[in-house]
């Protein structure tokens, strides 16, 4: 390069440097937030509500304090925290979706969000209920934040009740007869088109790599008895694919593979289109948690309006063959409300901030943001919320503002776990009386739920070679039940696992479960 | 006189060119000679300063374990070891190989398809149904990933995919292909996805190429007695030249980027191991690590293979005689 | 030279009428059909799905007209004023951001397009590198904030102002002008932005009118900058809702299934997709004109 145009381009730069900076030194200072308004930033799944909407009133009416509420399209939520979280510009609220995740983790290791482990026991509402799920959202053994409450046990079975009803069959209560309902849906016509053109199970594709991913298959490997993801045998930590149980379930599902008692597609269905088949009656078993139910009376309910109630019925899970019945969990929540230390700087404003969680997770705010305002856009019959002009435009605004939005902020209710919200109305005695075993058979799961002990604890190994890691056995699993692999290729799958890192995670886990559990 | 067909236009700029180009000059001379291209290239400067090279700051994550948190200067300094995770990682060998195949594919098969077409749809008499050909193909570069997915798996699934069963009756039965799950037909599938959503969409650059030909030089091709075919090769080809050059070369670039949500869409348990490729595999590890720094890492990499395909196929342009980027 | 009329036809039309050549047309017409056909038939299906029943999407794999023809899904997107006032947003930034977006990338290429310009290359090797180098998204995100443009429109249109890659092929556009019509403006007295202004840009209307089409589009499509750069709700555009009904979300893999939402169905989808790219799908017959009168580059007498 000639020293002439070295010049020049020094120059330019330097022109344009000046122009940068005397640009940038307009930012940066933010306005700090005064103790009367509260900012948040939190998921939103529809149209974000007006601030000044008759819901966001209402809520701050509650709470005593303006709210400055950041929605952020669920899609990106998380796109959009790290970004938040790199800018120094925290709101004092925060949904974090995923509280395990590495880059939420370290910010709170770090010292940006407020360690509430032993600070929620004089809010009334935010004291955790369940000893369980307080477990589960824990972050090495530290609470980061309130967990938003869902129901602790959610899997079920979803069945075609007109078909049971056709081939004069009674819902399952073994694994044995599950088999033989989906056997007899595959081969004795339960549409009675006569053609032999249904199948048994719908199994979409699986979900990402990660081993445990709450799939039918995990389901039906907890009910063969193999732990659910981690469990300890013999004062050993086992992952859930390496004891004899996961292979008798191998079997099983092996089994409906090739027999064709399943979708052809099972290994490649989007979950998306999941209800398809079932709707389009080509199968008529679904595993999976207890709410696509209600999706699919949704489903049947516009083909046809007559007889949709007569076509789903539901069983819970499913015991062994040997009589004995292990239980399909969830984690008992979905993400955490955590509070920034950016602006909450004491424990006196702490306080302050919790106590307005605390009425937000009232009965009060639970039903505000999870029903809505009652007498406005909705009554209560027989326990149960029933919308009022849901046709009215302005009912439309609340209904949107409360469904798609400020739900997200609850703590203390959701769907299946009223708290002190109600459950929405559904229409037919069909749906009524699923609403009613929906939850018994919530309850009674429960007794025999396996927990997965692993959930509170983060392996480094598992962070940093998770992606090399994570598909291993999940695609042998796939390629063994295609047929692809042999039982032993399996195996040697397995060993790889354990050889790239696993048996490292294994170590790091038995420790971090036995200081949280000590 | 068939040979000497080359756009006037071309010619006469070259010859402008030679004749203006001065040898060196003072700063000064020539900051004061063309101080009015000088000021209109300032707001551009200034652009790229600003948004582009100010945040290249960002690129020092990659040596890094960075937390969003921490920021820039806080996150922890880890040297090499992402570059290292990643070239000595089990899954390198392949993943650089999936990446490259997908790349030689897109490069034989989907770069030429909108030069095809656009050079089609050139030689097409009735203009009405042109300009209706030309608004339908173009219509699929509006649809995101996840739509153009969902309407593959309606053409191709094995339960009910109507392409799928159309084969499988026309070829007379037998066992049933799964496409979607082979490994042997994930890339075809890559590659008709990618004809489908961008060939038309991108006939547009090579259309305004094709639109700037003086009618004139056909005219004086078929006064020289050239037919069609002539005519096609001595005016219509030389006319595009330039604009494929550029755009191959430019694309070259991009090679060894695939579009991370088609690819993940399309990937499944059974034909994970030819679907793999750095931008899915970044992905994988962003969801258990984070992995603002080893994106990062992939992407210094993959931008230094960049740099080279560009100054690569510039130089090989400039070798065959044509102009080239600069 | 050739006379009038041969000169003021588009360039595509000529007359033949060899019998190879009438087979060429033949086919060529079948292929282009066919080419049509199958772009516009799974469109087709977008549409048809946008008027039909949830269930009916679910029960019927393909169809091409939905056997209930229901209005429900546009209803419920136009039931509050939040997509109209989103549109109009995304059709005033887009218009805005595309004349800036045009007259910044045109006023850079042409300097760049003059060989004898000293520093040229430089410029150029900066402007490749950007090609393959990007600093990432947190970086540019504290440029735009220190800058304070969050909140801003602008944040919509500045950091994506120049695409180095179509600054690059109009560069190449440029070189290809004849000079002539340029030395005939220097000699009257005319200074290069003169030049550039009077003669250059009205000699380059298609290449405007692509270039326009492609950052028209990119803008339109943009749904991480408004996500990233915009936290007033009532500011966002049409994309970040689009994108919100269409992505491939977690909320409906397997346990993720979160029973507190309701989740975006598959004719709100389609109906999204369809109400996203008709505005901008009007846009391009008027560009198309614009193809068609490419001549007026051949009107330069040698």
């Amino acid at each position: 390069m000639s020293a002439a145009r070295r010049r020049l381009l020094a120059g330019l730069l330097t022109l344009t440097t000046a122009a940068a900076v005397s640009a940038c030194s307009g930012g940066g200072d933010e306005a700090e937030g005064d103790s009367s308004t509260l900012s948040m930033m939190v998921p939103l799944f529809g149209t974000a509500p007006d601030p000044k909407g008759e819901i966001q009133t209402a809520v701050e009416k509650l709470i005593g304090k303006k709210l400055n509420i950041t929605w952020v399209p669920n899609a990106e939520y998380n796109e959009k925290t790290n970004v938040t979280l790199a800018s120094d510009a925290l709101p004092d609220v925060m949904v974090i979706q995923d509280n395990k995740g590495p880059s939420f983790v370290k910010a709170a290791e770090a010292g940006a969000f407020w360690d509430l482990t032993d600070k929620l026991d004089k809010y009334p509402n935010l004291k955790p209920k369940s000893e369980q799920t307080w477990i589960n959202s824990k972050t090495n053994a530290k609470n980061y934040g309130i967990y938003r409450v869902r129901p602790l046990l959610r899997s079920a079975i979803v069945i075609r009740k007109d078909w049971l009803e056709k081939l004069d069959l009674e819902m399952p209560k073994t694994t044995d007869d599950l088999y033989k309902i989906a056997k007899a849906f595959t081969e004795k016509d339960p549409d009675g088109n006569g053609k032999k053109d249904t199948y048994g199970m719908i199994l979409p594709k699986w979900p990402g790599t990660t081993f445990s991913a709450s799939s039918p298959y995990n389901v039906m490997d907890v009910w063969f008895g193999a732990p659910n993801n981690y469990g300890m045998r013999d004062g050993k930590l086992v992952p859930e694919f390496d004891v004899p149980e996961f292979w008798e379930a191998q079997k099983y599902i092996k089994k409906f593979i090739d027999e064709g008692l399943v979708n052809p597609d099972w290994a490649t269905l989007d979950t998306a289109k999941w209800n398809d088949p079932f709707i389009q009656g080509k199968g008529g078993i679904i595993i999976d948690v207890n709410v696509r139910a209600g999706q699919l009376f949704d489903g049947f309910k516009e083909l046809d309006a007559e007889t949709y109630d007569e076509k789903v019925a539901m069983a819970g899970n499913l015991s062994r063959p040997d009589g004995k019945k292990f239980s399909y969990p969830f984690t008992g929540f979905n993400g955490i409300i955590a509070v920034s230390k950016q602006h909450v700087r004491t424990e006196a404003q702490l306080d302050e901030v919790l106590k307005v969680l605390d009425k937000l997770a009232s009965k009060e705010g639970s039903i505000l943001v999870s029903n809505g305002i009652e007498g406005r856009n909705f009554k209560v019959e027989d326990g149960f919320a029933v919308k009022i002009n849901d046709q009215d435009p302005q009912m439309k605004v609340i209904n949107n503002d409360v469904e798609k939005a400020f739900i997200q902020l609850g703590m203390t209710s959701s769907v299946g776990v009223p708290g002190g919200a109600y459950e929405w109305m559904r229409p037919s005695q069909a749906e009524k009386d699923w609403l009613k075993q929906r939850d018994e058979l919530m309850n009674l799961d429960l007794q025999t739920a396996v927990h997965d002990p692993s959930l509170p604890v983060i392996s480094q190994t598992a962070v940093e070679k998770g992606a090399t890691l994570n598909p291993i056995v999940t695609d042998a699993r796939i390629k063994y039940l295609a047929g692809e692999l042999t039982e032993e290729q399996f195996k040697a799958e397995i060993k790889r696992w354990y050889d790239s890192g696993g048996t490292q995670i294994l170590t790091e886990l038995q420790e971090g479960i036995s200081k949280v559990g000590g | 006189m068939a040979t000497d067909l080359a756009p006037p236009a071309t010619k006469a700029a070259r010859k402008a060119e030679k004749g203006r180009r001065p040898g060196r000059v003072p700063v000064r001379t020539a900051l004061l000679r063309y101080r009015w291209l000088y000021l209109m290239l300032i707001p551009g400067l200034l652009y790229f300063v600003l948004f582009k090279y100010l945040p290249m700051y960002g690129l020092s994550i990659a040596f890094q374990d960075f937390v969003p948190f921490l920021g820039y200067s806080d996150s922890p300094w880890v040297g090499l070891k992402h570059f290292e995770n990643l070239f000595t990682g089990p899954d390198f060998g392949r993943l650089l190989f999936n990446t490259l195949f997908l790349a030689l594919l897109t490069a034989l098969f989907v770069f030429p398809a909108p030069i095809i077409v656009a050079l089609l749809l050139n030689e097409l008499r009735v203009s009405v149904f042109k300009r209706y050909v030309q608004s339908l193909i173009y219509i699929p570069h509006f649809l995101s990933w996840t739509i153009v997915f969902s309407l593959t798996y309606l053409l191709f699934s094995v339960d009910f995919g109507v392409v799928a069963s159309w084969i499988h009756s026309l070829s007379g039965g037998g066992p049933k292909v799964d496409y979607m799950a082979q490994p042997e037909w994930f890339r075809p599938l890559v590659i008709l996805q990618l004809l489908w959503k961008t060939s038309g969409w991108g006939t547009i650059i090579y259309l305004a190429a094709l639109a700037g030909v003086d009618p004139n030089l056909y005219e004086a091709a078929r006064m020289d007695g050239a037919g069609r075919w002539r005519q096609f090769w001595h005016v219509t080809l030389p006319a595009i030249r330039p604009t494929i050059v550029v755009m191959a070369i430019l694309t070259s670039g991009n090679l060894l980027d695939q579009s991370f949500e088609q690819i993940w869409l399309l990937t499944n348990s059974l034909n994970r191991s030819v679907a793999d490729v750095f931008d899915t595999f970044v992905y994988y590890v962003g969801v258990t690590q984070g992995g603002y720094s080893y994106a990062t890492a992939v992407g210094l990499f993959k931008g230094v293979a960049g740099v080279v395909l560009i100054f690569g196929s510039n130089w090989l342009a400039k070798r065959l005689g044509q102009r080239g980027l600069f | 030279m050739s006379d009038n009329t041969t000169a003021t036809q588009p360039a595509g039309v000529r007359h033949y009428s060899s019998l190879g050549s009438r087979v060429f047309d033949t086919l060529n017409i079948i292929l282009l059909g066919g080419l049509a056909l199958i772009t516009v038939l799974p469109l087709f299906y977008v549409l048809a799905g946008s008027f039909a029943t949830e269930g009916e999407i679910s029960a019927r794999p393909f169809f091409l007209w939905p056997e209930k023809f229901v209005t429900s899904t546009y209803e419920y997107i136009f039931a509050n004023d939040t997509l109209l006032r989103s549109l109009l947003t995304t059709i005033v930034v887009t218009a805005v951001g595309t004349v800036v977006q045009v007259l910044l990338t045109f006023s850079m290429a042409y300097p760049l397009a003059k060989r004898y310009l000293p520093g040229r290359t430089l410029v150029l090797n900066l402007v490749i590198f950007t090609l393959v180098f990007g600093g990432g998204i947190v970086p540019t995100y504290l440029v735009v904030r220190d800058l304070g443009l969050l909140d801003s429109y602008w944040a919509l249109i500045l950091p994506l102002a120049i695409n180095p890659f179509y600054l690059i092929i109009v560069k190449s556009f440029f070189q290809e002008l004849p000079q002539a019509l340029e030395e005939a403006a220097r000699i009257d007295g005319c200074n290069e932005m003169g030049v550039f202004f009077k003669i250059v840009l009205p000699l380059s209307k298609p290449i405007i009118a692509t270039f326009s089409l492609f950052y028209a589009v990119a803008i339109w499509n943009d749904y991480m900058s408004p996500l990233l750069y915009i936290n007033d709700n009532s500011k966002w555009t049409l994309q970040v809702l689009v994108r919100q009904l269409t992505s491939p979300d977690a909320a409906n893999a397997i346990g993720a299934l979160d029973s507190a939402v309701f989740f975006p169905q598959q004719g709100l989808k389609f109906a999204v997709v369809v109400i996203a790219t008709l505005p901008i799908l009007c846009f391009y017959p008027f560009l198309q004109k614009h193809f068609a009168k490419g001549v007026l580059i051949g009107s330069v007498k040698e």
